[in-house]
Protein backbone atom coordinates (compact mmCIF):
# COMPACT_ATOMS: atom_id res chain seq x y z
CA UNK A 1 0.00 0.00 0.00
CA UNK A 2 1.14 3.32 -0.84
CA UNK A 3 1.47 6.73 1.26
CA UNK A 4 -1.21 8.31 -0.69
CA UNK A 5 -3.99 4.99 -0.87
CA UNK A 6 -3.42 5.26 3.04
CA UNK A 7 -4.32 8.72 3.56
CA UNK A 8 -7.25 7.99 1.16
CA UNK A 9 -8.28 5.41 3.34
CA UNK A 10 -8.12 7.11 6.40
CA UNK A 11 -10.30 10.03 5.09
CA UNK A 12 -12.40 7.55 3.87
CA UNK A 13 -13.08 6.42 7.53
CA UNK A 14 -13.09 9.96 9.00
CA UNK A 15 -15.72 11.35 6.35
CA UNK A 16 -17.95 7.70 6.51
CA UNK A 17 -17.79 8.39 10.73
CA UNK A 18 -18.97 11.80 10.48
CA UNK A 19 -21.30 11.24 8.07
CA UNK A 20 -23.08 7.95 9.90
CA UNK A 21 -22.87 10.25 12.97
CA UNK A 22 -24.82 13.82 11.23
CA UNK A 23 -27.42 10.95 9.75
CA UNK A 24 -27.89 9.32 13.18
CA UNK A 25 -31.60 8.49 13.12
CA UNK A 26 -31.21 7.57 9.36
CA UNK A 27 -30.65 4.41 8.67
CA UNK A 28 -31.06 4.49 4.95
CA UNK A 29 -28.62 7.46 4.50
CA UNK A 30 -26.15 4.84 7.16
CA UNK A 31 -26.50 2.01 4.84
CA UNK A 32 -25.79 4.02 1.31
CA UNK A 33 -22.93 5.91 3.42
CA UNK A 34 -21.67 2.43 4.18
CA UNK A 35 -22.24 1.59 1.00
CA UNK A 36 -20.22 4.29 -0.65
CA UNK A 37 -17.43 4.57 1.62
CA UNK A 38 -16.61 0.53 0.96
CA UNK A 39 -16.65 1.19 -2.37
CA UNK A 40 -14.28 4.50 -2.10
CA UNK A 41 -11.98 2.06 -0.21
CA UNK A 42 -12.17 -0.27 -2.93
CA UNK A 43 -11.34 2.26 -5.78
CA UNK A 44 -8.26 3.71 -3.61
CA UNK A 45 -7.01 0.01 -3.27
CA UNK A 46 -7.56 -1.22 -6.58
CA UNK A 47 -7.50 1.55 -9.10
CA UNK A 48 -7.64 0.05 -12.17
CA UNK A 49 -11.47 -1.78 -10.82
CA UNK A 50 -12.78 2.26 -12.01
CA UNK A 51 -12.27 1.73 -15.66
CA UNK A 52 -12.97 -1.97 -16.14
CA UNK A 53 -16.32 -0.71 -14.85
CA UNK A 54 -16.18 2.47 -17.33
CA UNK A 55 -15.36 0.35 -20.21
CA UNK A 56 -18.41 -1.45 -18.97
CA UNK A 57 -20.62 1.76 -19.07
CA UNK A 58 -19.55 3.10 -22.34
CA UNK A 59 -17.26 5.67 -20.51
CA UNK A 60 -13.17 5.53 -21.35
CA UNK A 61 -11.44 6.37 -18.29
CA UNK A 62 -12.29 5.38 -14.62
CA UNK A 63 -11.13 8.76 -13.67
CA UNK A 64 -14.33 10.65 -16.17
CA UNK A 65 -16.40 7.99 -14.62
CA UNK A 66 -15.28 9.29 -10.71
CA UNK A 67 -15.53 12.61 -12.05
CA UNK A 68 -19.74 11.97 -13.25
CA UNK A 69 -20.39 10.38 -10.57
CA UNK A 70 -18.90 13.18 -7.80
CA UNK A 71 -20.58 15.73 -9.85
CA UNK A 72 -24.07 13.90 -9.33
CA UNK A 73 -23.09 13.74 -5.76
CA UNK A 74 -22.31 17.06 -5.32
CA UNK A 75 -25.58 18.37 -6.87
CA UNK A 76 -27.73 15.89 -4.80
CA UNK A 77 -26.23 17.11 -2.04
CA UNK A 78 -26.95 20.51 -2.92
CA UNK A 79 -30.67 19.33 -3.02
CA UNK A 80 -30.69 17.79 0.05
CA UNK A 81 -29.36 20.97 1.57
CA UNK A 82 -31.69 23.35 0.18
CA UNK A 83 -34.41 20.87 1.12
CA UNK A 84 -33.31 21.10 5.05
CA UNK A 85 -32.74 25.28 4.49
CA UNK A 86 -35.97 25.25 3.24
CA UNK A 87 -37.87 23.37 6.28
CA UNK A 88 -35.96 25.28 8.71
CA UNK A 89 -36.83 28.39 7.44
CA UNK A 90 -40.54 26.74 7.28
CA UNK A 91 -39.94 25.59 10.99
CA UNK A 92 -38.24 29.25 11.77
CA UNK A 93 -41.31 31.58 9.97
CA UNK A 94 -44.18 29.50 12.50
CA UNK A 95 -41.95 30.22 16.00
CA UNK A 96 -41.70 34.20 14.83
CA UNK A 97 -45.24 34.59 13.42
CA UNK A 98 -46.26 32.11 16.71
CA UNK A 99 -43.97 35.39 18.96
CA UNK A 100 -45.40 37.85 16.88
CA UNK A 101 -49.27 37.02 18.02
CA UNK A 102 -48.50 36.00 21.40
CA UNK A 103 -47.06 39.55 21.95
CA UNK A 104 -49.20 41.95 19.98
CA UNK A 105 -49.55 45.18 21.49
CA UNK A 106 -53.19 46.73 21.25
CA UNK A 107 -52.44 50.41 20.74
CA UNK A 108 -54.62 53.36 22.14
CA UNK A 109 -56.29 55.87 20.33
CA UNK A 110 -54.93 59.40 20.46
CA UNK A 111 -57.94 60.53 18.95
CA UNK B 1 -70.92 44.22 8.96
CA UNK B 2 -69.11 46.82 10.29
CA UNK B 3 -66.14 48.49 9.11
CA UNK B 4 -64.16 47.12 12.56
CA UNK B 5 -64.68 43.64 11.33
CA UNK B 6 -62.64 44.93 8.34
CA UNK B 7 -59.08 44.07 9.28
CA UNK B 8 -56.38 46.23 7.44
CA UNK B 9 -53.28 44.30 7.03
CA UNK B 10 -50.25 46.22 6.81
CA UNK B 11 -47.10 44.45 6.23
CA UNK B 12 -44.12 47.05 7.01
CA UNK B 13 -40.27 46.74 6.97
CA UNK B 14 -37.87 50.06 6.81
CA UNK B 15 -40.90 52.46 6.09
CA UNK B 16 -40.35 54.75 9.27
CA UNK B 17 -41.00 57.84 6.38
CA UNK B 18 -44.95 56.55 5.83
CA UNK B 19 -46.16 54.60 7.43
CA UNK B 20 -47.57 56.74 10.24
CA UNK B 21 -48.99 58.62 7.56
CA UNK B 22 -50.16 55.68 6.21
CA UNK B 23 -51.85 54.38 9.34
CA UNK B 24 -53.31 57.73 9.87
CA UNK B 25 -55.11 58.04 6.41
CA UNK B 26 -57.13 54.72 7.77
CA UNK B 27 -57.56 55.95 10.68
CA UNK B 28 -60.76 57.76 10.48
CA UNK B 29 -62.35 54.54 8.61
CA UNK B 30 -62.99 53.20 11.01
CA UNK B 31 -61.19 49.74 10.08
CA UNK B 32 -59.20 47.48 12.43
CA UNK B 33 -55.73 47.93 11.26
CA UNK B 34 -52.67 45.36 11.82
CA UNK B 35 -49.11 46.74 11.33
CA UNK B 36 -46.73 44.02 11.02
CA UNK B 37 -43.36 45.42 11.53
CA UNK B 38 -41.28 42.19 9.62
CA UNK B 39 -38.20 42.95 11.74
CA UNK B 40 -37.46 46.56 11.05
CA UNK B 41 -33.81 47.07 12.13
CA UNK B 42 -35.94 50.72 14.98
CA UNK B 43 -38.72 49.00 16.22
CA UNK B 44 -41.90 50.51 14.03
CA UNK B 45 -44.30 50.84 17.15
CA UNK B 46 -42.07 54.18 17.96
CA UNK B 47 -43.69 56.06 14.11
CA UNK B 48 -47.46 54.97 15.10
CA UNK B 49 -47.95 57.19 17.76
CA UNK B 50 -49.71 59.56 15.96
CA UNK B 51 -53.22 59.61 14.82
CA UNK B 52 -54.79 56.10 15.38
CA UNK B 53 -57.98 54.46 15.43
CA UNK B 54 -58.74 52.12 18.91
CA UNK B 55 -58.82 49.05 17.11
CA UNK B 56 -55.05 49.12 16.06
CA UNK B 57 -52.63 46.46 16.70
CA UNK B 58 -48.53 46.65 16.35
CA UNK B 59 -47.14 43.19 15.37
CA UNK B 60 -43.40 42.48 15.54
CA UNK B 61 -41.30 39.88 13.48
CA UNK B 62 -38.37 39.56 15.81
CA UNK B 63 -36.52 38.82 12.22
CA UNK B 64 -36.46 40.02 8.91
CA UNK B 65 -38.84 37.41 6.90
CA UNK B 66 -39.95 38.93 3.98
CA UNK B 67 -43.23 41.18 3.01
CA UNK B 68 -45.08 37.75 2.06
CA UNK B 69 -44.04 36.11 5.51
CA UNK B 70 -45.73 39.11 6.79
CA UNK B 71 -49.04 39.33 5.04
CA UNK B 72 -49.86 35.89 6.23
CA UNK B 73 -49.12 36.77 10.27
CA UNK B 74 -51.04 39.75 9.70
CA UNK B 75 -54.22 37.40 8.20
CA UNK B 76 -53.86 34.88 10.96
CA UNK B 77 -53.72 37.41 13.55
CA UNK B 78 -57.16 39.22 12.24
CA UNK B 79 -58.57 35.74 11.95
CA UNK B 80 -57.69 34.97 15.63
CA UNK B 81 -59.66 38.68 16.74
CA UNK B 82 -62.76 37.88 14.45
CA UNK B 83 -61.86 39.10 11.05
CA UNK B 84 -64.81 38.89 8.47
CA UNK B 85 -63.08 40.40 5.52
CA UNK B 86 -59.00 41.36 5.68
CA UNK B 87 -57.38 43.83 3.52
CA UNK B 88 -54.18 43.46 2.44
CA UNK B 89 -52.61 47.30 2.09
CA UNK B 90 -49.14 48.66 1.54
CA UNK B 91 -47.30 50.21 4.15
CA UNK B 92 -45.77 52.78 1.25
CA UNK B 93 -48.92 54.81 0.60
CA UNK B 94 -49.27 53.86 -2.53
CA UNK B 95 -52.69 52.44 -1.97
CA UNK B 96 -56.01 54.34 -1.48
CA UNK B 97 -57.85 54.39 1.71
CA UNK B 98 -60.65 55.72 0.33
CA UNK B 99 -60.99 52.55 -2.39
CA UNK B 100 -60.98 49.88 0.19
CA UNK B 101 -64.96 49.93 0.07
CA UNK B 102 -64.86 49.78 -3.06
CA UNK B 103 -62.86 46.95 -3.08
CA UNK B 104 -64.57 45.21 -0.19
CA UNK B 105 -67.74 45.74 -1.42
CA UNK B 106 -68.07 42.43 -4.14
CA UNK B 107 -67.63 40.78 -0.97
CA UNK B 108 -70.14 42.17 1.04
CA UNK B 109 -72.59 41.50 -1.61
CA UNK B 110 -71.73 37.80 -1.58
CA UNK B 111 -70.19 38.56 -6.03
CA UNK B 112 -66.97 36.48 -4.94
CA UNK B 113 -64.92 35.90 -1.85
CA UNK B 114 -61.38 37.43 -2.97
CA UNK B 115 -60.97 40.94 -4.50
CA UNK B 116 -57.69 41.73 -6.17
CA UNK B 117 -57.09 45.19 -7.09
CA UNK B 118 -55.91 45.89 -10.78
CA UNK B 119 -54.17 49.14 -12.27
CA UNK B 120 -55.25 47.50 -15.53
CA UNK B 121 -58.46 47.46 -15.85
CA UNK B 122 -59.43 51.55 -16.00
CA UNK B 123 -56.99 53.37 -18.19
CA UNK B 124 -56.80 56.24 -16.47
CA UNK B 125 -55.21 53.91 -13.66
CA UNK B 126 -53.09 52.47 -16.61
CA UNK B 127 -51.62 55.69 -17.54
CA UNK B 128 -50.31 56.35 -14.04
CA UNK B 129 -48.04 53.41 -14.39
CA UNK B 130 -44.10 54.33 -15.04
CA UNK B 131 -43.52 52.72 -18.83
CA UNK B 132 -40.64 50.73 -17.06
CA UNK B 133 -42.72 49.36 -14.28
CA UNK B 134 -46.19 48.97 -17.20
CA UNK B 135 -43.69 46.42 -18.83
CA UNK B 136 -42.22 44.51 -15.49
CA UNK B 137 -45.99 43.92 -14.65
CA UNK B 138 -47.23 42.52 -17.82
CA UNK B 139 -43.70 39.78 -17.06
CA UNK B 140 -45.53 39.51 -13.53
CA UNK B 141 -49.15 38.80 -15.10
CA UNK B 142 -47.39 36.35 -17.82
CA UNK B 143 -45.16 34.30 -15.26
CA UNK B 144 -48.60 33.96 -13.25
CA UNK B 145 -49.91 32.31 -15.67
CA UNK B 146 -47.31 29.96 -16.36
CA UNK B 147 -47.26 28.93 -12.84
CA UNK B 148 -51.16 29.39 -11.69
CA UNK B 149 -53.10 28.95 -15.47
CA UNK B 150 -54.59 32.05 -13.85
CA UNK B 151 -54.83 34.91 -16.36
CA UNK B 152 -55.60 38.28 -14.86
CA UNK B 153 -54.81 42.01 -15.74
CA UNK B 154 -52.39 42.95 -12.82
CA UNK B 155 -50.89 39.69 -10.23
CA UNK B 156 -48.31 41.57 -8.31
CA UNK B 157 -50.93 44.10 -7.01
CA UNK B 158 -50.18 44.12 -3.00
CA UNK B 159 -54.38 45.79 -2.46
CA UNK B 160 -56.53 42.54 -2.51
CA UNK B 161 -59.77 41.85 0.27
CA UNK B 162 -60.59 38.23 1.41
CA UNK B 163 -63.15 37.06 3.27
CA UNK B 164 -62.71 35.15 6.30
CA UNK B 165 -63.99 31.94 4.59
CA UNK B 166 -61.32 32.32 1.73
CA UNK B 167 -58.67 33.37 4.05
CA UNK B 168 -59.08 30.56 6.32
CA UNK B 169 -58.53 28.19 3.24
CA UNK B 170 -55.70 29.97 2.10
CA UNK B 171 -51.74 29.74 3.87
CA UNK B 172 -48.88 31.14 2.27
CA UNK B 173 -45.61 29.89 2.70
CA UNK B 174 -43.63 31.92 0.39
CA UNK B 175 -41.74 34.63 3.06
CA UNK B 176 -41.11 37.19 0.20
CA UNK B 177 -42.46 38.40 -2.92
CA UNK B 178 -43.22 35.07 -4.63
CA UNK B 179 -46.52 35.19 -2.70
CA UNK B 180 -48.31 37.38 -5.52
CA UNK B 181 -47.99 33.94 -7.02
CA UNK B 182 -48.38 31.82 -4.43
CA UNK B 183 -51.81 32.94 -3.61
CA UNK B 184 -53.18 33.16 -7.21
CA UNK B 185 -52.40 29.25 -6.69
CA UNK B 186 -53.81 28.73 -3.60
CA UNK B 187 -57.01 30.86 -4.90
CA UNK B 188 -57.40 28.31 -7.88
CA UNK B 189 -57.13 25.35 -5.64
CA UNK B 190 -59.25 26.24 -3.28
CA UNK B 191 -61.82 27.05 -5.59
CA UNK B 192 -62.76 30.21 -3.93
CA UNK B 193 -65.09 33.16 -6.45
CA UNK B 194 -62.26 35.57 -7.24
CA UNK B 195 -62.54 38.45 -9.20
CA UNK B 196 -60.23 41.98 -10.06
CA UNK B 197 -61.41 45.51 -8.96
CA UNK B 198 -60.26 49.14 -10.68
CA UNK B 199 -57.99 50.29 -8.17
CA UNK B 200 -55.72 53.36 -8.38
CA UNK B 201 -52.18 53.19 -7.27
CA UNK B 202 -50.29 56.57 -6.26
CA UNK B 203 -46.82 56.71 -7.32
CA UNK B 204 -44.07 58.68 -5.83
CA UNK B 205 -40.92 59.04 -5.34
CA UNK B 206 -40.08 57.36 -2.42
CA UNK B 207 -42.67 53.99 -3.36
CA UNK B 208 -41.16 54.06 -6.75
CA UNK B 209 -38.00 53.48 -5.31
CA UNK B 210 -39.11 50.46 -3.00
CA UNK B 211 -40.57 49.47 -5.43
CA UNK B 212 -39.60 45.94 -6.98
CA UNK B 213 -36.12 46.23 -9.57
CA UNK B 214 -36.05 43.95 -12.48
CA UNK B 215 -32.69 42.01 -10.43
CA UNK B 216 -35.41 41.14 -7.33
CA UNK B 217 -38.26 39.75 -10.48
CA UNK B 218 -35.85 37.50 -11.45
CA UNK B 219 -35.12 36.48 -7.90
CA UNK B 220 -39.12 36.27 -7.02
CA UNK B 221 -38.69 34.09 -10.10
CA UNK B 222 -36.12 31.77 -9.42
CA UNK B 223 -38.21 31.15 -6.09
CA UNK B 224 -41.39 30.33 -8.13
CA UNK B 225 -39.77 27.49 -10.11
CA UNK B 226 -37.54 26.17 -6.81
CA UNK B 227 -41.18 26.03 -5.36
CA UNK B 228 -42.54 24.04 -7.87
CA UNK B 229 -39.55 21.66 -7.64
CA UNK B 230 -39.96 21.14 -3.93
CA UNK B 231 -42.99 21.93 -2.00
Amino acid sequence: MTTIQAILILLCLGGGIFASVIFKSRLGYRLLILFFFVTAIAFVLFPDATNVIARHLGVTRGADLLLYLMVFAVIHGFFLLYLRSRKLERKTTEVIRALAIRDAEHLQSTN
Amino acid sequence: MLNSDIFVVIPSYNERNVLGTTVAELAPFGYSIVVVDDGSPNPERQYLSGQINGSTWYLRHVSNLGAGAAVETGTKFALSKGAKVIVHFDADGQHIPELIEKLVDPIRRGTCEVAMGSRFIESSDRALIPAGKRILLKLGVFVSWVFTGMWLTDTHNGFRAISRTAAQQIHLTENGYAHCTEILELIRKSGVRYMEVPTTVRYTTYSLAKGQSMWNSINILFDLVLRKLFR
